[in-house]
C-alpha cells in the first residue's frame, strides 16, 4: 500500500472510531457464537488422519479381530502375594463388578482365566478359580502355580511371584458420543476402583490401558487450558506493563488479544470442527502472537505523546507508520500457519487454521478496533521518550566494530548447532506424550515397571487361504515365531494361541506333559479349538485371536518401556527373521504403538513440502515488500538459520523429539519473519536515505531494535509458558518454538547487521567503475543525437524536421482518456456502429516504447467489455497485445504482426489506429501550401516511407499545419502506389493549453467507396493513470 | 414468472445515471433461446429426441472512483446472475451467480470479494491450469461454461526488471459441485450421474477451504503464469451409488461424485513469434483419485502452435491454424478425454461489420482414433442479436472409448442470442 491510501486509512478509522468499535465487537460476537459449538475430542486416534496408510492397516486389523478399547486395572497384594483366598475373593468381586461398566463387551481376570485340563480321556476348559468366594488355600496355591506357569499370562496378568496382577476389561465403543463414551467408562470405573480401595486396605488397585489413556488425552488438553491461561495472561500482562507502564493499555492489549482468541476458536467452532488436546492450545497461540502486534502499536502511542496531546493523532500515527508491517507480520505467520495444512495430523492441521484465523481477527482489530480505543479512551500521557536508545546504541556499535569475527564467530556456531540435528530421533511414544505430573502416567509406569508392556506389536500372521490356521506347517511357522519373540529382551509379554494349542493337545491326551506340542494334523487341531471353543465362558470367544475365515492369526508383543526406537528396531529384526525362516506369514505389524511409531517420519516428509511453499510464499511477500532482490536473499539466512540452529541444540540436549517436531519449521517460520522484515525495511530505508551501511544499521537499532527485543521476549515467555504443558507433543512444539524464536533474534542483531555491512561494502567498491561507464554511455549516446545543422536545407531533413517538431510538440502529455465511437459504412450507405473508452498512456520513445493504450468496447452489446492492451515498440519490432473475452474472462496475448488488417471491419487499419512514432517512416518535404478544409492555416505536405516491409503502404502523404503542427489530411497509396484511402482530420481542440487533439477522422476508401467516421471526445489528461494501469493482468479489472 | 424476470431486468440501462451515488452504473444483459437438434435417435432410456430451453444473464454494475472512506480505493460491485429453463431436463434447468462480487483497488492492489469467474490458460483445447472455477456441466459440452467461486482475491502487480506481471492470492471458503445432466437429456454418459448425491472426502464437506496461488505476467515474447492450488479438486471421482439386477449380475444404474481434498502446481506459457503463438500448460496433480477410483498423483501437459495468415487471398478475412497435443500420464485412468489426444482445428474470422467467425477442430485420440468433430460458428445479426450454431460428431466410437456413450448424440446446436 503506498503512503497516500495509509493517511486515508488511518484518518478514515480515526473518524469513524466508534463504527469500529461496534464493527470489532460484532464481529467477536458474531464469530464468538461459534464457541457455542465446539465439543471435545478426546480420541488419541485423531493424530491420524484417515489417508494415513497406518491408520488404514490399523483399521483393517481391528475389522478382522477387535478394537482394544481397554481398562487394565493393576493388583498389588501388599503382603503374601495375590493367591490368597481371601484376595481371590475380592479379585472375584471385582470380576463380577467390572462386567457392569458401560459397553463391556469381555472381563479377563485371573479368576475367570480359561483353565484346561484333562480328566481321563475328557478335556475340561473352566474358571481357574470357579468359585471365589470359597477358595481355599489348597485351591489358591494350585491356581498359582498354574497361572505363573503359563506364558501368556507372565508379565501380562501376573508377575513370576505372584504379588502383581492385572485385569483386562474390554469394551466396545459405540463411538456415537465420542465426548462423553470415554469419560463415562472412565468416571464409573474410577468409583468401581474407589469402593474396591475402601473395602480392601491391603490390596493396591491402580487403573491404566487404553480408555485411560484417551480419558488423559481429555484431561491434559482440560488443564492446559485451565492452568496456562492465567499464566498467560499474567505474563502478557506484565510485559506490557512494565513496557508501558499503562493500566488502560493493559486493558487495550487484553481485550485484543481475548477478542483474537475468541474469533479463532469461534471459527473452529463454526466450522464443526471438535477441539482436540493440540488445537485446545490455539488461544494461547494466537494470544501470544497477536501482543506483538498490539506492542508495535502501543510502542508507536508511546513516542508520539511525547510530541503532542491529541489522541487521535497517537492512533493515526501508529497506523501511519506501522500499519503496513504488522500487517506484513500477521500475514506471513498466517502463512507458516497455513502450511500445517500439509501435516498428516489432522489437529495440527487445525492448529494451524485456527491460528491463522485468530491471527487475522488480531490484525483486523489491531488496524481498526485498538486505534478506535486509543482515539476514545484516555491513556494517561509521559512526556519524556523512554530512553531505548542508550540500551540499542552499544549493541550497534559492538555489531559494527566486531562485524568479522561475528560473522565468523556466528558461521560456525551455526554450523556446529546445526550439526546437532542429525542426533535428533523421533520417539512417539503416545502413553508417554504425558508426564509424570499425571497419576495416569505413574500408574502406567508402575504396571510396565511390574507387569507388563502396554505398547503392543500386532502381527496378524496370514495363512494363506480360509481355515489356514489348522494347517501344522503354518502353526509350527507361528509357533518359533512366538518363541523367537519371547527370546527377545525388550519382550514382556507374546499372545499367541499356540499356547493354547499345544496346551490342549497335552489335554487331550491325557494331560501327558510329553505331548505339550502341537496337534499332529489339521483335522486334530480344528477338532480341538472346536471342543475348546464350545466350552469357553460367555465373552471369553476366541475372535480376538482368529480372524472370521480363519485365514489368519494375530499375534500380540508387548513391550515395556520401550521407546520408538527400541520397537522399530524389534520389528526390523522381525521382518529379517521372517524373511529368513517363515517368508510364508512374513506381514508387517500395526497397532496403536506401530502407527505412533511412524507417524513422526511420515510428517517430515509431509510437512517438507508445506514448509518449502510457505518458505516460497513468504519470500516472495517479503521480495514483493523490500522490493530488493538482494535483500530478499539476504533475508533467507535469518528465517532460516533460527529453525537449524534450535533442531540442531535439541539434538544436543534432548534428542528425542515427538511428531511436533514437523511442523515447528513452517510455524516458526512466519513468526521470526516479522523481526527480518522489520530490521531490513529500516535498513533499506536508512540506505535509501543516503547513510553508509554502519550508519543504516545504527539507524536501525535505534529505529527498531527496542521493539523488536519487546515482542520477540513476549512471543518467548508466552511460548515458554505453553512449554510447561504435561503433554509432550504440545509441550515439545512449544519448546522449540520458543528456541527457535529467540535464537532469530539473535541472528537478526548479531549476524543480519554484520551481513549486511560486509555485502554492501563490497558492493559500494565496485561503484565508482560502473558510474564511469554508464556516463560515457550517456555522453556517446548524446553526440550521436546532436543534430547536424550542415544537412538542415535537403527535403529529407526538412521532412524529417517537421515531424521531429510535430512529435516534440506533443510531448509530455503524459495520459488522458477518451471516448471512442466509430462508425462504419458501406458503400451502399448502411451503417454500423463500434462504442468504446480509450485510455492512454505515453512513453519515452528514446527507450524504444510507443505509447500504451487500451480500448474497452460498449457496443454493439454482445462484444460489451472486450478490451484491447497494446503496448506499441518502434518498428520494425511487433507491438505487445492483448485481448481480453469477458464472456470466458480470457486475457490472450495476441499476434500483432498484422499490419493491414482492418480493425473491427472498418477502413482503418491496425496500423493507422497504432501509436505511430517518428523513427518508423524516411520523410521528404513536398511542398507548402494552404491547408485542407478552409481553415486559413499554411500546411506542410510531407511524403511518408514506411521502414517495415510488412506495411501495407508504400507511402503517406500528410498534411502538417505550420502553426500547431496538426495532421490534416494524410493519402495512403497501396503497395502498388494506388490512392487507396483518404483521411480527413477536423475539430482540433487543445488541452492542457498545448496539446491538440481532434475530435473527428473520417477514413474514405477510394477504391471500394465504403467508409469510417472515428468520433473522439470527453479527453481527460491529467488522470494520473500510471504503469500498472495498463498490465494485461488488470484487463478484467478495466473492463466493466 | 420468468417473463416478469425478464421484463425486470430489460429495464433500459441509464449510463450515467446516478444511482447510490456511483460514478457508472449500467445494467446490461443477454437472453437467448437455444435448441439443440439431434438426427439419431436416443441411445438411453428416458432421453428425449431433441431439447429447447431459455437464458437469461443480466449484468449489473456500479462503479465508486477513489472512495474516500476505504482509504480512496476504486470500487466495482458486479452482480451477473444466470438462469436458463429447459423445457425437459429440470437438472438443466438452473440457476447461478456467475458473479456477484466488489472488486476494491487500492493502487496497485486489487481485492476481490464475493463469487467471480477467474480464467488461467493459454492453449485452446482444454486448459489444464484452470482450477478457479467449478464446470457447469448442464451448460456445454467443452466445459467453457463455469460456475461462479465465491472467493477473496488479492492481486497485486509485480514489476522485477522487465518482468510485468500480477501476483494473486485466492482464498475459496466454499466449494462449487459440478452440475450434471439429466435423465432426460442427450449428450450424457449412459449412467446418470446425481450431482445431488455428491460425497465429501472431508469433514467440512463444501466448506473446506481452498487456496490458490498465481504469478503470471509477461516478458519480452513471453507470457507464464505458475501456480499452486490446494483444496477440493473440481474433478470428482465417480462411485457408483444405486444398482440393479440384471440377469443375476449386478448392474450400476447411477453415480455419485466424490470430491476429495488436492494440491495442484502448474504452469503455462506462450511466446509470441510474429504470427506463430507457441502455447503450452503443464501440472502435476496430487491425491487426485482416478477413473478406478484411486488417488493418484499425475502430471498432465499440452502443448500446441497457432499460425495465423493474415488477409488470406487479398481479403479481409484472417485464418488460424491451430495444432496441440494433450497428454496425462494416468493413460486411460485419466477423467479427461484429453489423455493423448491430437488436436487440429482451423479458426476463420471474416473481420467484417457483423463479427463473423468459425472454429473448426477435431480431436483425435492417437490410440483409439476416437474422433470429436466440431465446427462453431456465429454472426451477429443487425446490432443486438446473434447466431451461434455448433454442430458436433463423433467418429470412430469403439466399445471402449469414452465417447461411446455418445456415439449416436451428432448435434446441432443453434442459439439465439439479444443483447441489450
Amino acid at each position: 500500500m503506498d503512503q497516500s491510501t495509509h493517511t486515508g486509512w488511518a484518518a478514515f478509522i480515526i473518524r469513524t472510531r466508534w463504527l469500529w468499535i461496534v464493527l470489532g465487537l460484532a464481529l467477536t460476537a458474531a464469530v464468538g457464537m461459534g464457541l457455542g459449538k465446539l465439543s471435545f475430542n478426546p480420541d488419541a486416534r485423531i493424530f491420524f488422519a484417515e489417508e494415513n496408510p497406518d491408520r488404514i492397516a490399523l483399521d483393517r486389523f481391528e475389522a478382522e479381530f477387535a478394537k482394544d478399547d481397554n481398562l487394565i486395572l493393576v493388583l498389588n497384594a501388599k503382603e503374601g502375594g495375590l493367591f490368597e483366598p481371601e484376595i481371590l475373593a475380592a479379585i472375584g468381586d471385582l470380576t463380577e463388578n467390572a462386567w457392569l461398566l458401560p459397553h463391556v463387551r469381555r472381563v479377563d481376570s485371573l479368576t475367570n482365566f480359561q483353565h484346561t485340563y484333562a480328566i481321563d480321556d475328557e478335556m475340561i476348559v473352566g474358571d481357574l478359580v470357579p468359585d471365589p468366594p470359597n477358595v481355599t488355600a489348597e485351591e489358591a496355591a494350585r491356581a498359582k502355580d498354574i497361572a505363573i506357569s503359563r506364558p501368556e499370562l507372565v508379565h501380562s496378568m501376573i508377575d513370576p511371584t505372584g504379588r502383581y496382577g492385572s485385569m483386562q476389561v474390554m469394551f466396545r465403543l459405540p463411538g456415537k458420543n465420542p465426548e462423553t463414551e470415554v469419560p463415562t467408562i472412565v468416571a464409573e470405573a474410577q468409583t468401581l476402583a474407589a469402593e474396591f480401595r475402601a473395602e480392601h486396605p491391603d490390596i493396591e488397585l491402580r487403573l491404566t490401558g487404553s480408555v485411560m489413556i484417551n480419558n488423559q488425552f481429555a484431561v491434559s488438553g482440560q488443564d492446559d487450558g485451565k492452568s496456562l491461561t492465567p499464566l498467560m495472561f499474567g505474563a502478557i500482562l506484565l510485559i506490557v506493563f512494565i513496557a508501558f507502564r499503562s493500566l488502560v493499555g493493559v486493558l487495550m492489549t487484553v481485550s485484543v488479544i481475548a477478542m483474537s482468541a475468541i474469533i479463532g476458536l469461534g471459527a473452529l467452532g463454526w466450522a464443526g470442527v471438535a477441539l482436540n488436546s493440540v488445537t485446545v492450545l490455539a488461544p494461547l497461540i494466537i494470544m501470544t502472537l497477536a501482543v506483538a502486534s498490539v506492542v508495535h502499536v502501543l510502542a508507536s502511542v508511546r513516542q508520539t505523546m511525547v510530541h503532542t496531546t491529541d489522541r487521535r493523532e497517537w492512533a493515526r500515527v501508529a497506523l501511519d507508520e506501522h500499519g503496513a508491517e504488522i500487517a506484513v507480520a500477521c500475514i506471513t505467520t498466517a502463512i507458516g500457519f497455513l502450511a500445517l495444512n500439509f501435516s498428516i495430523s489432522p489437529p495440527f492441521r487445525q492448529l494451524g487454521n485456527v491460528v491463522a484465523v485468530g491471527i487475522m481477527g488480531a490484525l483486523f482489530l489491531t488496524l481498526t478496533f485498538l486505534p478506535a480505543l486509543i482515539a476514545i479512551i484516555p491513556i494517561k500521557r509521559r512526556e519524556a521518550l523512554a530512553s531505548t536508545d542508550r540500551v540499542m546504541a552499544p549493541l550497534a556499535e559492538f555489531v559494527i566494530g566486531w562485524r568479522k569475527p561475528l560473522l565468523i564467530g556466528m558461521s560456525l556456531l551455526v554450523v556446529v548447532l546445526a550439526s546437532g540435528i542429525p542426533r535428533l530421533s523421533l520417539e512417539d511414544d503416545f502413553i508417554r506424550y504425558f508426564d509424570e505430573r499425571y497419576e495416569f502416567r505413574r500408574d502406567t509406569d508402575y504396571f510396565e515397571r511390574n507387569l507388563g508392556g502396554l505398547n503392543m506389536l500386532e502381527y496378524a500372521l496370514p495363512a494363506g487361504r480360509s481355515d489356514g490356521i489348522n494347517d501344522p506347517a503354518f502353526l509350527a511357522q507361528v509357533k518359533d515365531f512366538t518363541e523367537w519373540l519371547r527370546a527377545q529382551p525388550e519382550v514382556t509379554n507374546v499372545r499367541s494361541l499356540t499356547d493354547v494349542l499345544q496346551r490342549l493337545n497335552m489335554n487331550m491326551h491325557a494331560d501327558d506333559p510329553a505331548m505339550m506340542k502341537l496337534p499332529a494334523d489339521e483335522q486334530a487341531t480344528a477338532q480341538f479349538l472346536f471342543l475348546y471353543e464350545l466350552s469357553l465362558g460367555y465373552g471369553m470367544d476366541l475372535t480376538d485371536q482368529i480372524n472370521i475365515d480363519r485365514s489368519a492369526m494375530r499375534i500380540s508383543a508387548s513391550m515395556a518401556e520401550a521407546t520408538t526406537k527400541d520397537m522399530l528396531a524389534l520389528d526390523a529384526r522381525a521382518q529379517d527373521w521372517m524373511a529368513e525362516n517363515a517368508p510364508a506369514i512374513a506381514i508387517a505389524p500395526t497397532g496403536m504403538s506401530q502407527v505412533f511409531n511412524l507417524i513422526a517420519y511420515r510428517d517430515v516428509r509431509a510437512m517438507l513440502l508445506g514448509t518449502v511453499l510457505a518458505l516460497i510464499a513468504i519470500s516472495a511477500l517479503l521480495l514483493l515488500i523490500l522490493r530488493d532482490v538482494k535483500l530478499g536473499l539476504v533475508s533467507l539466512i535469518p528465517n532460516l538459520i533460527p529453525a537449524a540452529m534450535a533442531f540442531g541444540l535439541w539434538g544436543y540436549g534432548v534428542g528425542a523429539v515427538t511428531l511436533a517436531i514437523a511442523v515447528v519449521i513452517a510455524m516458526t517460520l512466519g513468526i521470526v519473519v516479522d523481526d527480518t522484515v522489520h530490521f531490513l525495511a529500516k535498513y533499506k530505508e536508512g540506505k535509501r536515505q543516503g547513510m553508509t551501511p554502519e550508519d543504516a544499521v545504527r539507524y536501525t537499532f535505534s529505529k527498531v531494535g527496542m521493539a523488536l527485543f519487546v515482542t520477540t521476549f513476549a512471543l518467548v515467555v508466552g511460548f515458554a509458558i505453553l512449554s510447561t504443558s504435561g503433554f509432550a507433543v504440545n509441550g515439545d512444539m512449544a519448546k522449540l518454538t520458543a528456541l527457535t524464536i529467540s535464537l532469530a533474534l539473535v541472528a537478526d542483531f548479531l549476524l543480519l547487521p554484520a551481513l549486511l555491512i560486509t555485502i554492501d561494502r563490497r558492493e559500494t567498491m565496485n561503484a565508482p567503475a560502473t558510474v564511469a561507464a554508464t556516463l560515457a554511455a550517456l555522453i556517446g549516446i548524446g553526440a550521436l543525437a546532436a543534430p547536424s545543422p550542415a544537412h538542415a536545407q535537403s527535403a529529407e531533413a526538412k521532412g524529417l524536421a517537421i515531424v521531429q517538431e510535430a512529435e516534440r510538440r506533443d510531448l509530455g502529455w503524459g495520459d488522458f482518456t477518451n471516448d471512442g465511437e466509430m462508425i462504419l459504412r458501406d458503400a451502399g450507405g448502411n451503417e454500423t456502429r463500434r462504442i468504446w473508452r480509450g485510455m492512454n498512456l505515453e512513453r519515452d520513445a528514446r527507450s524504444g516504447e510507443g505509447d500504451w493504450s487500451v480500448i474497452v468496447f460498449s457496443s454493439p452489446r454482445d462484444i460489451s467489455g472486450t478490451a484491447t492492451l497494446t503496448q506499441a515498440k518502434i518498428e520494425p519490432s511487433d507491438d505487445d497485445q492483448w485481448l481480453y473475452l469477458p464472456a470466458v474472462k480470457r486475457v490472450k496475448r495476441i499476434s500483432s504482426s498484422n499490419r493491414t488488417g482492418k480493425f473491427v471491419g472498418s477502413e482503418f487499419s491496425f496500423e493507422d489506429l497504432g501509436s505511430q512514432e517518428v523513427e518508423d517512416n524516411t520523410y521528404r518535404w513536398l511542398r507548402d501550401e494552404a491547408c485542407p478544409g478552409g481553415t486559413g492555416l499554411t500546411c506542410h505536405v510531407i511524403e511518408g516511407v514506411p521502414k517495415n516491409a510488412r506495411s501495407g503502404y508504400s507511402k503517406r502523404v500528410t498534411w502538417v499545419d505550420a502553426t500547431h503542427f496538426n495532421q490534416h489530411k494524410t493519402d495512403f497509396y497501396n503497395r502498388r502506389g494506388d490512392l487507396e484511402k483518404t483521411l480527413t482530420v477536423t475539430g482540433y481542440q487543445q488541452y492542457l493549453g498545448k496539446y491538440w487533439r481532434p475530435a473527428r477522422l473520417d477514413m474514405q476508401n477510394v477504391q471500394t467507396g465504403k467508409s469510417t467516421t472515428l468520433l473522439q471526445s470527453k479527453y481527460n489528461f491529467g488522470t494520473g493513470m500510471d504503469e500498472s494501469d495498463f498490465n494485461a493482468q488488470r484487463l478484467p479489472r478495466l473492463s466493466r | 414468472m420468468s417473463v416478469a424476470i425478464l421484463l425486470l431486468m430489460a429495464t433500459p440501462a441509464h449510463a450515467g445515471e446516478e444511482v447510490l451515488g456511483a460514478d457508472f452504473a449500467e445494467l446490461r444483459g443477454e437472453a437467448s433461446v437455444e435448441a439443440i437438434l439431434f438426427p439419431e435417435d436416443p441411445l438411453f432410456a428416458g432421453q428425449e429426441h431433441n431439447s429447447l430451453s431459455f437464458a437469461i444473464e443480466p449484468t449489473g454494475i456500479l462503479e465508486w472512483n477513489s472512495v474516500d472512506n476505504l482509504g480512496g480505493a476504486d470500487v466495482t460491485a458486479t452482480v451477473r446472475p444466470f438462469l436458463r429453463v429447459d423445457t425437459q431436463d429440470e437438472e438443466r434447468t438452473h440457476f447461478d451467480l456467475r458473479e456477484a462480487k466488489v472488486d476494491l483497488r487500492f493502487g496497485d492492489t486489487d481485492v476481490t470479494l464475493g463469487s467471480d469467474i477467474v480464467f488461467w490458460g493459454k492453449t485452446e483445447v482444454d486448459q489444464l491450469v484452470d482450477i478457479v472455477n467449478q464446470v457447469d456441466g448442464v451448460e456445454g459440452t467443452d466445459g467453457e461454461d463455469k460456475l461462479g467461486q465465491p472467493m477473496v482475491a488479492v492481486r497485486r502487480i509485480v514489476e522485477v526488471g522487465d518482468f510485468s506481471g500480477q501476483a494473486s492470492a485466492f482464498y475459496f471458503p466454499y466449494f462449487r459441485e459440478r452440475t450434471f445432466l439429466g435423465e432426460e437429456s442427450r449428450l450424457r454418459s449412459g449412467i446418470i450421474v446425481d450431482g445431488d448425491d455428491a460425497r465429501y472426502e472431508t469433514d467440512a464437506e463444501e466448506w473446506t477451504p481452498g487456496f490458490a496461488g498465481r504469478l503470471a505476467g509477461f516478458y519480452g515474447d513471453v507470457d507464464a503464469g505458475v501456480h499452486i492450488f490446494h483444496g477440493l479438486s473440481r474433478d470428482p471421482a465417480f462411485e457408483v451409488s444405486r444398482t440393479t439386477v440384471v440377469g443375476g449380475q449386478v448392474v450400476p444404474t447411477e453415480l455419485r461424485p466424490v470430491y476429495g481434498r488436492i494440491t495442484q502446481i502448474g504452469f503455462d506459457g506462450q511466446y509470441t513469434s510474429g504470427a506463430t503463438l507457441w502455447k503450452a500448460e503443464a501440472i502435476g496433480r496430487f491425491d487426485q483419485r482416478n477413473l478406478d477410483f484411486e488417488r493418484e498423483d499425475y502430471v498432465a501437459a499440452i502443448a500446441g502452435v497457432e499460425y495465423t495468415l493474415f488477409g488470406i487471398s487479398e481479403s479481409n478475412a484472417d485464418l488460424g491454424l491451430i495444432a496441440e497435443y494433450a497428454y496425462d500420464s494416468r493413460g486411460s485412468r485419466a477423467l479427461t478425454p484429453f489423455e493423448n489426444d491430437l488436436v487440429l482445428g482451423a479458426r476463420l474470422g471474416l473481420n467484417d461489420a457483423q463479427d463473423t467467425s468459425a472454429l473448426l477442430t477435431a480431436a483425435v485420440d492417437t490410440e483409439t482414433q476416437e474422433t470429436v468433430l466440431r465446427l462453431e460458428g456465429e454472426r451477429r445479426l443487425g446490432d443486438s442479436f446473434k447466431l451461434e450454431i455448433v454442430g458436433q460428431a463423433f467418429l470412430n466410437t469403439d466399445d471402449a472409448s469414452v465417447t461411446n456413450d455418445l456415439r449416436d448424440d451428432h448435434s446441432l446446436r443453434i442459439t439465439l442470442s439479444a443483447f441489450w
